[in-house]
């Protein structure tokens, strides 16, 4: 897939774990919002520029560069998201200019969220958001199918039920 | 007084008992214990029935209402009402009218509040039901209590009326104040909590007593105030006065000045609360964990039982090096849902303290840092004052003096058996000490930059409050080998881990 495996991105890569790729339709989702929200910028643009003056076109060209661009972004951005469960803990990465990696032990998650907005809906969508007792988890997974989506969520409460200690 | 923790279902009700026959019971009691408390007191215990606050509470908080009007008059109404022009005793007459009105309301209020708030405690949990239009019935399991706070502001001083506050770990708003309680009943119904939450039982007629404590620092009055002096906010102040200084003599105008004002108001606040705070700050050990006692105005005597500090932070200003004081912070969960100032103000366990000071608080807080055959005070020293490899720190590498050429030499960790201490700051030093048992999550970060130079920075995540531990710009495999580590580490200190209730081993 799209995450390319050179020398720095190995620390995001620990041995024998099998990551699991969120859905591509993730991409297709974030692309839509993308342009339905500077969209109708551009078009205000364009039209006020056949109306006033010809220079206000810019201002659409500009906004079509920063679309391209984050379509662009968003197709490499995507596939860089994954999961893995293992044992004890679950691994969320993401990222590629600023990676992050993250490990949530099952016994420390307090309660997982599964949350899908109108887009997601649409889009066959669901994002699951842990939680554990410290704010600075920041260890979410958007872009699952929601079958997938309650699997995991199920998966996790069992396995952090079974291994709750207290704070 | 005889109590009824931990045998709730088979104590006496004392509204049954007849008064003659609770008499005998005051007299079985030890002396000390007896001499402070009235005999409306030790119901609270006996009774494993609905309490209520003290009486006195809706004209306490009637008057806190009364008194933030007043204040807001006198700021900002003040001006209004003068320009008005109505004769003087009109003016009077409206603004005395006023708030007596405002007082009646809010104490009628409160009135109700109180006739319909009551509480009841027994050996798993604390109940209390309030709201007047709103109800609201609250439970609280015994065993996630993360601290008990005794709050004892200046009007409730002056009726011998105290605030207990219980903080559970459900974030915001999720604290039980019982607000207000005599002061000997507050403390009675606090040693019962803290015994009940210990998992420690009592026999039917035997005294909770308070658990012992004995004095560890005590932070001196003079201490305080030169450390307050020495502080960054000293700095701020006499950068200001000198551009105060340099705009008069530039520009031969006094006016800019006014400007100012609100600025050093800030400053001399600021001051203010980190002496009202500090002032009388002790800390001492018992049973039930680490006591905190301070405050001039509101006093409040903290009660941290042991397992319950979740992380800890020693750090030190740039103007206290040459006196080598230092100050220590913790994490723990009930406080970070407090606001602001309130969170600030309790998660101080030593507001300045020598090394030897800190070594004794750092005893209490945590006790066993599992450093083996080395003294925890020299790994602890050399985590606050050393650079690249002392102590057995492992440092961020060369490389990372590009992405921050101060202070790249303090960027360190090590790793003890029982702890993760991570080192940073050359100008302001710290030093985070996170138990293993107590980390949350893990995780790792990586920009653009430190990419390039082979850098990663990581981040162990703890319960909300001021202190975040993480160890920036290490070598990248350095990082990767610690997070994997850590999990695990984690993983087998949470198994071993002692139980909620931390006395019930022994019983």
């Amino acid at each position: 897939m799209g995450t390319p495996s050179t020398a720095a991105a190995e620390p995001f890569d620990p041995e024998g774990v099998q990551w699991q790729r969120v859905s591509p339709r993730l991409a297709a989702a974030r692309r839509t919002v993308l342009v339905a929200f500077w969209g109708p910028m551009a078009l205000v643009a364009l039209g006020l520029a056949v109306w006033l003056t010809w220079w206000i076109a810019l201002a659409a060209v500009a906004v079509a560069a920063l679309v391209g661009w984050q379509w662009w972004l968003i197709g490499r951005q995507v596939p860089a998201w994954g999961y893995a469960e293992r044992d004890d803990d679950l691994l969320v990465r993401h990222g590629l200019l600023f990676r992050s990696l993250v490990v949530v032990p099952y016994g420390r998650l307090q309660f997982v969220d599964v949350e899908a907005g109108p887009v997601d809906r649409r889009f066959g969508l669901a994002r699951v958001q842990l939680h554990t007792a410290s704010t600075g988890t920041d260890a979410a997974i958007p872009g699952l199918p929601p079958a997938e989506a309650a699997r995991l969520r199920d998966r996790l409460a069992a396995r952090g039920e079974a291994r709750l200690a207290g704070l | 007084m005889s109590t009824g923790t931990g045998t709730g279902d088979a104590a006496v009700p004392a509204d049954v008992a007849p008064a003659a026959e609770a008499v005998p019971a005051v007299d079985a009691v030890p002396a000390e214990v007896a001499a402070g408390l009235e005999p409306g007191a030790r119901e609270v215990l006996t009774d494993p029935g609905w309490k209520r606050l003290h009486p006195v509470t809706p004209v306490l908080r009637a008057w806190k209402i009364v008194a933030v009007a007043l204040v807001v008059l006198a700021q900002q109404g003040l001006d209004n009402l003068l320009q008005a022009r109505l004769p003087g005793w009109v003016l009077l007459l409206v603004v005395v009218g006023g708030l007596a009105a405002l007082a009646l309301v809010t104490a009628v209020y409160s009135a109700v509040a109180w006739r319909r708030t009551r509480y009841r405690i027994d050996a798993d949990a604390v109940h209390i039901e309030q709201g007047v239009l709103w109800r609201q019935q609250r439970r609280a399991q015994l065993d996630r209590l993360q601290a008990v706070d005794l709050v004892r502001p200046l009007l409730g001083r002056l009726f011998g009326l105290a605030e207990l506050r219980l903080e559970v770990a459900g974030g915001a708003g999720s604290k039980i104040s019982l607000a207000y309680l005599k002061e000997e009943e507050a403390q009675v119904v606090r040693n019962a909590l803290l015994a009940a939450a210990a998992g420690v039982r009592f026999a039917e007629g035997e005294p909770v007593v308070e658990a012992p404590q004995r004095a560890v620092v005590e932070v001196p009055i003079p201490r305080l105030l030169l450390s307050t002096l020495l502080s960054g906010l000293t700095i701020a102040v006499v950068v200001v006065a000198v551009g105060c200084v340099v705009t008069i003599v530039l520009t031969g105008e006094v006016a800019p000045l006014a400007g100012l004002a609100p600025g050093v108001l800030g400053l001399a606040a600021a001051f203010w609360n980190r002496f009202n705070h500090g002032f009388g700050f002790s800390v001492a050990e018992s049973p039930d964990g680490l006591r905190l006692k301070h405050g001039l105005l509101e006093q409040r005597s903290q009660t941290v039982p042991p397992g319950r500090v979740q992380a800890l932070r020693i750090s030190q200003p740039l103007l206290w090096r040459r006196v080598d004081w230092w100050r220590v912070h913790v994490n723990v969960a009930g406080y970070g849902g407090e606001s602001g100032e309130e969170s600030a103000d309790c998660t101080v366990v030593l507001p300045v303290g020598t090394r030897d000071e800190l070594a004794r608080v750092l005893a209490i807080v945590l006790p066993d840092l599992g450093t083996g055959e080395e003294s925890p005070l020299d790994v602890v020293s050399s985590g606050l004052t050393g650079r690249g490899t002392d102590g057995g720190f492992t440092p961020a590498p060369r490389a990372s003096r590009r992405l921050d050429p101060v202070s790249w030499r303090r960027h360190g960790f090590r790793v003890t058996d029982r702890a993760f201490l991570a080192r940073s700051g050359r100008v302001l030093r710290s030093l985070d000490v996170v138990p293993h048992e107590r980390t949350q999550s893990l995780a790792l970060h990586q920009g653009p930059l430190q990419r390039r130079l082979g850098l990663a920075s990581v981040a162990l995540h703890s319960t909300p409050g001021p202190v975040s531990p993480r160890v920036d710009h290490l070598a990248a495999g350095v990082a990767a080998a610690l997070l994997a580590e850590q999990a695990v580490r984690a993983r087998a200190a949470r198994a071993a881990a002692g139980p909620e209730r931390w006395m019930a081993r022994e019983s």
